[in-house]
């Protein structure tokens, strides 16, 4: 029976010090502590069951680690991916820094000075059921993208959405169907992001005055959303671009302080907003991708971890 | 039998801290947002003591190296040991200037851990959303396991990862410029 002990012991001490000592190989070691905790759970488990020498407490720890090799390859393949580069062409560069100039000034100058006093007017619960409206107002916008991308699930809860909100949500200034009974969660769908989805690049960015960063393929989105858009067919002219001012306006007021932490951040304001939108936007298609084919590797080292 | 049962228990006190060690890298997020927010509603502390000891967080939680290396991407071994040792102090500098002051803004907002994923077996992603009263926003930290503790090397907010942003900055003015001219703007921009 002492020799039980001792044998626990040693076991015991073998697997702390294999954690904690081993800096020859510190990366390699580093991919294993996470194995090693489930091989010692396995091995000691092994343990109680059969009472083993430590022989084959070691071929159930191999056993243990031989998945951590794979992942290992897996590593190498992620650190491309995390090293890789994420980037816009831009050809038209002093036009665009010339834009960004010009919309960095309209913010400072004008929207925001607007944005704080009307910030002081209406409270933040108005200005959120405004906001509410305006993207309820969006609805044929998404629905139609998703249902160009194939995404029929997604465009049947914006159809319900659409309902649901304009109906029990007073005209779409509440957002009852985002709450936990209903779950319909709003579909970020566009046509930029659908014609990403068909394999169309960027094309290369353009900073629009007052829209801001676009790129070639997305400018097709800011014409089909003009034309989307209801208050464009309203009737004197300038009801729409009115409208459409107050609503800039409105969300500037919920996000005062956003592009002023960024600006401040940044070493280069202008490499940074662009960096900034080339991501986002690649992560809006890259989302809808994989709701497409949902892909069985993405989910595996997960479940590995948690079995 | 019963001794049996006693040493099984020696064995897991050994074994039980060696798991914690590892542990799970929800937690490691989830005890960090606890300790600031912690801070953060302390009416007692003066701003400049709050951000005193967000700092201390900040270099536990965070591997300053690794965030600096993967923002510089393959410019990093273009600086010579000291200028990198400087650059990571100088980096460090600016996110608190850009970050600290936004920080203790904090109103009551809420984070909360909605996903875990393993990118590698020593790298993991744990999905938070910041949950302010108008909006939602998705904070993703990426760890990376290092001496039994798992630490931020990446933070990807709405989707835009800072790495990756800074990378394309520092590609862009290290393009142009010297690494000493790129140290130059920095302090620059710090002072």
């Amino acid at each position: 029976m002492k020799r039980f002990y001792l044998l626990m012991f040693l076991i015991a001490l073998m697997w702390a010090g294999y954690s904690h000592g081993a800096d020859v190989a510190p990366t390699t070691h580093e991919a294993m502590v996470s194995g090693q905790a489930r091989s010692v759970i396995a091995a000691s488990s092994s343990v109680q069951e059969n009472k083993v020498g430590i022989g084959d407490v070691r071929a159930s720890a191999v056993v243990g680690e031989s998945p951590d090799e794979e992942a290992i390859d897996e590593e190498e393949e992620d650190e491309e991916e995390v090293m890789g580069e994420i980037s816009i062409a831009d050809p038209l560069e002093p036009f665009n820094r010339a834009m960004f100039q010009f919309n960095d000034r309209l913010y400072f100058w004008v929207v925001k000075p607007v944005a704080q006093g009307y910030k002081k007017v209406v409270p933040e619960s108005g200005r959120t059921s405004v906001k509410n409206f305006f993207t309820n107002l969006g609805f044929p916008k998404r629905f139609v993208s998703c249902l160009f991308q194939a995404d029929f699930g997604g465009a049947a809860t914006e159809l319900g959405r659409f309902v649901v909100n304009t109906v029990w949500g007073v005209g779409g200034l509440l957002d009852p169907a985002a709450n936990k009974e209903l779950d319909l969660q709003r579909q970020d769908a566009d046509i930029g992001q659908t014609l990403g989805i068909y394999g169309l690049g960027h094309g290369f960015y353009i900073v629009w005055p007052v829209l801001g960063p676009s790129s070639l393929r997305d400018t097709v989105d800011i014409a089909g959303e003009y034309f989307q858009y209801p208050f464009t067919y309203a009737d004197p002219w300038y009801v729409g671009p009115s409208v459409r001012a107050y609503e800039g306006v409105n969300s500037a007021s919920l996000r005062i302080g956003d592009y002023e932490a960024l600006k401040e951040a940044a070493i280069d304001p202008y490499v940074a907003l662009r960096n900034a939108y080339a991501q986002y936007r690649q992560n809006m298609v890259k989302k809808k991708e994989k709701r497409e084919a949902p892909a069985p590797v993405e989910v595996k080292p997960a479940q590995r971890m948690f079995q | 039998m019963k001794r049996c049962f006693v040493g099984f228990i020696a064995l897991f006190v050994f074994v039980l801290p060696l798991t914690a060690h590892a542990g799970a890298p929800s937690d490691a997020i989830n005890d960090t947002a606890n300790k600031v927010i912690a801070i953060l509603k302390n009416k007692s502390l003066s701003a400049a003591a709050k951000k005193e000891r967000l700092e201390v967080i900040y270099k536990r939680m965070f591997d300053e190296v690794e965030l600096s290396r993967l923002s510089l991407g393959r410019n990093w071994n273009r600086l010579n040991p000291s200028q990198q040792q400087e650059f990571v102090q100088l980096f460090r500098k600016i996110l608190e200037k850009a970050y600290g002051d936004k920080i203790l803004e904090y109103k009551d907002e809420k984070v909360k851990i909605t996903g875990e994923r393993m990118i590698s077996a020593d790298r993991a992603e744990v999905q938070t959303k910041v949950i302010g009263s108008s909006k939602e926003i998705p904070v993703f930290y990426r760890l990376r396991l290092k001496d039994g503790e798992w630490k931020v090397y990446d933070v990807v907010i709405e989707n835009v990862s800072l790495v990756q942003n800074y990378r394309a900055q520092f590609t862009d003015i290290l393009a142009k410029n010297s690494p000493s001219q790129l140290i130059e703007i920095l302090r620059k921009k710090v002072q």
